[in-house]
């Protein structure tokens, strides 16, 4: 009897329990919804950082690696009317440009921007540029010898890299902001000759910049094109790799500054405001170059640690962030989703 | 006040019923038909139809490998026992609760420390080897689960006709319908995955739908793209359901039989062990072997000639591990919410159909032929549907749209069929004149369902509902889709950093989600040894 007792008390436990979480499930709150397509390793200690210090609880939506970027962009998109996200925290300024192109932020000039460099940023304050990263070629060192090191990201369509160089997919993440980078700097002739040869020269192409790290860092591929904070987990994994900073006597290295944006119609539009102030302070920008995403600070005075570029040594590739979200959508939709396809298509044959 | 005897008796309110919850588990999907109108067949996309034809090649050679090595290993288990005979079904058993990513990053990591795994663990070789492994386990317990209806006299008469290999010839011709099943619904299964071909490098339709929304936001898109996937799963799944429907709803109800005689140690046991423990050896163990190779090798202290960046190599492992540990307490209670409350859900619908079919046995065909077809679907289909729905509504439909409650909900619909099993082969045990003895007595219906119906169901709807927790917990696809901001489940957590977080953290993140499903499973093994005592 005493048994029959506790097995029927211990089944109503594991009812209520289950029942309790099927309604828990039905609970939200209130607080503020940040997107962001900075990798989530490096994104969540500020986030988690800005919820000790103010109380506010931060829900943070990151995106995965193979949609970086553009999955978020469209995300906000589609809720443009009834938006679930306060803040987008993106990685690179030109999603935040076309969404300022579609209505979709507010402009929000922060008290905390004063100090960071303009040319980085809106300039009708709809988005706010902060510390940032560098599209970079990484080689492996066991394998490229010193002499064939390379120089330019034209080099992956040498005959020396002849299947043996990698790039992730340029219609998403960072590789699509420098695919209309290239489309802009070069002009279309020469950036088509650039994708075309790079196909020619049996290049491979992978589904994001964190498998281009892999694959280099396993001499898989001799080369590839992908983001400094990519090479420095790379490096601190202990991998062979060697870092090169491309066309300093050339185009120039694109710089890829985080941007801070407003949504427009904002759940939490007051809390947001103070993330965005929180993003743009210099403790967050020390906080980014101390990780392991090892950001350069755009902010003069900021200390830079050993192993992080400043961004004073670099010659930056100058392009309009607007220009190229202008660009990057035609590309998107045009060259760049068939030259994408028809690649994937013969390396599937 | 209601009678018992309205358990027993037919009536069209059970056809009612029935069609009415069976409707309600294919609801999550029908907003897909609506979105696909503005996206004909023709404009999918060349890359979709690459991915189709590159999951379809990794269908059809995982389905057979599966075959190949779970026929006889689950036949093998069934008659003659060994030591260890249910640890090592558990363990053949593990990749089906785990997300196939997690099996994916093992190879990977396993592949990048030694050159000799990378040949086929990259690419669709791989994907293969995945799609195997996961396929096996559905064949070795499809074809145990049929050895085990075989009758003591059957084998008697087997043995006494021939020797032993005649006994096994039996038992295999027995199996050979539901394991070949089962390896057609692994393949099935395979072909709605994006999780191992993304990691692995191969181009599957799945991944190539997953970017059609997740990418593009284009729902219309990737409702048409999934809409063509379901079809094509319906059209396999389909016939192969309307044959094996009948035979699993029968092979459902209990019966009171002899159980088959355990052979002593003998030859086939000893080979069946031998194989058993080899593919254990070679293809479960090693992926888990890959995710503690980080851990082993630690956080690494910089690259030839390159100075170290930050702390020194074992504080960096410290502070990796400490960071894996916070992720996995961030989202335990997500991840016990959405597996709990999807178990719950699909335990509760699947014991109402129960109910509703009673003792009609065409109604408990029907009730597994939509079942299997349900489940063969793509798991994230239900899931894009309501993303559909979702972004259109009211924000007054938020709680039932877009939040956790959608998530366990949208998950109980994929797995109502395992759990709907579970409760027909429950009620299959409580024989009709308990009830006639309760109308008797002038029992109420209530007092009945709580003092003899509960306790005899209990040990099959506890074993249900920790068998869809385990399944549902390991769906990742529908959780990326349709969480709530900042309301993610630890293996959703892992499929978003799994490519751009250190190897030490990725792997640390899945040792831990394996060890909490390794722990469930064997609670449900015990479980299940329980129900069979």
């Amino acid at each position: 009897m005493r048994r029959a007792r506790a097995v029927h008390a211990r089944d109503v436990a594991v009812v209520l329990f289950a029942c309790t979480c099927a309604l828990v499930a039905c609970h939200s709150g209130g607080e503020v919804v940040v997107y962001t397509s900075v990798d989530d390793v490096f994104a969540r200690p500020v986030a988690e950082r800005f919820q000790r210090e103010t109380g506010v609880t931060v829900r943070l939506v990151p995106d995965t690696e193979e949609t970086k970027s553009a999955g978020l962009l469209n995300r906000l998109i589609a809720e443009k009317a009834r938006p679930q996200a306060d803040v987008f925290w993106s990685g690179d300024p030109v999603r935040a440009a076309i969404l300022k192109s579609k209505g979709i932020s507010a402009a929000y000039r922060s008290p905390a921007a004063a100090g960071l460099p303009i040319q980085f940023s809106d300039a009708d304050a709809y988005w706010t540029g902060f510390s940032a990263r560098a599209r970079v070629l990484v080689y492996n060192t066991r394998v490229v010898p010193p002499d064939e090191v390379p120089s330019s990201v034209l080099d992956l369509t040498d005959g020396r890299f002849r299947a043996r160089a990698c790039l992730a997919n340029p219609l998403f993440g960072t590789t699509s902001m420098h695919a209309a980078a290239l489309f802009v700097a070069l002009g279309d002739e020469r950036a088509r000759a650039f994708f075309e040869g790079f196909v020619k020269n049996r290049g491979r192409l992978v589904s994001s910049n964190g498998e281009v790290r892999r694959r280099v860092a396993s001499g898989e591929c001799a080369v590839g094109l992908t983001d400094t904070d990519d090479a420095a987990v790379a490096r601190r994994e202990g991998k062979p790799i060697g870092v090169v900073y491309p066309d300093a006597d050339g185009m120039g290295t694109l710089v890829v500054p985080n941007c801070a944006v407003l949504v427009a119609g904002a759940p939490h539009p007051e809390v947001a405001r103070r993330f965005i102030d929180y993003l743009l302070s210099p403790q967050t920008e020390r906080q980014l170059a101390d990780s392991e995403a090892a950001q350069m600070p755009l902010r003069p005075g900021v200390p830079v640690p050993p192993g992080v570029t400043p961004i004073d040594s670099l010659r930056p590739l100058e392009v309009s962030y607007a220009a190229l979200g202008t660009k990057l959508e035609e590309l998107s939709q045009g060259y760049l989703k068939t030259w994408v396809d028809a690649t994937l298509a013969g390396a599937s044959q | 006040m209601v009678s018992v005897m309205f358990l027993e008796q037919p009536g069209r309110w059970r056809v009612i019923t029935t069609g009415a919850l069976l409707a309600l588990i294919a609801l999550p999907v029908l907003p897909l038909g609506w979105a696909a109108v503005d996206v004909p067949t023709a404009e999918v996309g060349q890359a979709f139809w690459q991915g189709l034809a590159t999951s379809a090649r990794i269908a059809v050679v995982g389905a057979v490998l599966g075959l190949a090595i779970g026929l006889p290993v689950g036949v093998g288990t069934a008659l003659a026992p060994f030591p260890g005979r249910r640890v090592l079904l558990a363990a053949i058993g593990l990749p089906l609760v785990a997300p196939s990513f997690l099996w994916a990053i093992g190879w990977s990591t396993l592949a990048a420390h030694h050159a000799i795994a990378q040949a086929f663990t990259t690419g669709v070789s791989g994907c293969v080897l995945i799609a195997a492994t996961t396929t096996t386990a559905l064949v070795v317990f499809a074809s145990y689960a049929a050895t085990l209806e075989l009758s003591r006299s059957q084998i008697d008469a087997a043995l006494l006709s021939g020797s032993e290999g005649a006994v096994l010839r039996r038992a295999c011709r027995n199996a050979v319908l539901p394991a070949g099943f089962a390896a057609v619904l692994g393949g099935v299964m395979t072909l709605s995955d994006p999780g191992a071909g993304q990691i692995l490098g191969a181009h599957t339709a799945a991944a190539e739908i997953m970017t059609a929304f997740a990418v593009r936001y284009d729902i219309a898109l990737a409702a048409t793209q999934c809409l063509i996937l379901a079809a094509i799963v319906a059209a396999i799944a389909l016939p192969l359901a309307w044959i094996a429907g009948p035979r699993l709803a029968e092979a459902v109800l209990a019966r009171q039989l002899a159980p088959p005689p355990r052979r002593g140690r003998s030859t086939t046991s000893l080979m069946v062990a031998s194989m058993a423990s080899m593919y254990v050896l070679l293809i479960v163990a090693p992926p888990i072997v890959g995710l503690f190779v980080p851990l082993v090798r630690g956080g690494g202290s910089g690259s030839i000639g390159v100075p170290a960046l930050g702390p020194a190599a074992d504080d960096h492992l410290e502070l990796v591990l400490l960071g894996a540990l916070a992720t996995a307490a961030r989202t335990a209670l997500n991840t016990m919410i959405y597996a709990a409350g999807a178990a719950a859900l699909a335990v509760l619908v699947g014991s109402a159909i129960a109910l509703a079919v009673g003792r009609n046995s065409s109604l408990r065909t029907w009730a597994m032929t939509v079942g299997i077809v349900v489940f063969s679907w793509p798991s994230f289909a239900g899931a894009l549907g309501v993303a559909r729905v979702a972004t259109a509504a009211p924000s007054l439909l938020d709680v039932l749209l877009r939040s956790r409650f959608t998530v366990c909900a949208v998950l109980a619909s994929h797995f109502v069929p395992v759990a709907t099993a579970f409760a027909l082969r429950a009620a299959g045990t409580i024989a009709p004149s308990w009830t006639y003895a309760a109308a008797i007595h002038g029992v109420t219906l209530p007092r009945y369902l709580r003092m003899v119906l509960w306790p005899a169901v209990r040990p099959s709807v506890s074993l249900a509902f920790a068998l869809v927790a385990l399944l549902a917990s390991a769906d990742a696809g529908s959780v990326l889709l349709l969480h709530p901001p900042g309301e993610a489940s630890l293996p959703l957590a892992i499929f978003t950093v799994m490519a751009n977080a250190p190897e030490v953290a990725v792997a640390s993140l899945c040792l831990i989600y394996l060890l909490v499903t390794v722990a469930i499973l064997a609670a449900v093994v015990g479980l299940g040894v329980e129900h069979e005592t």
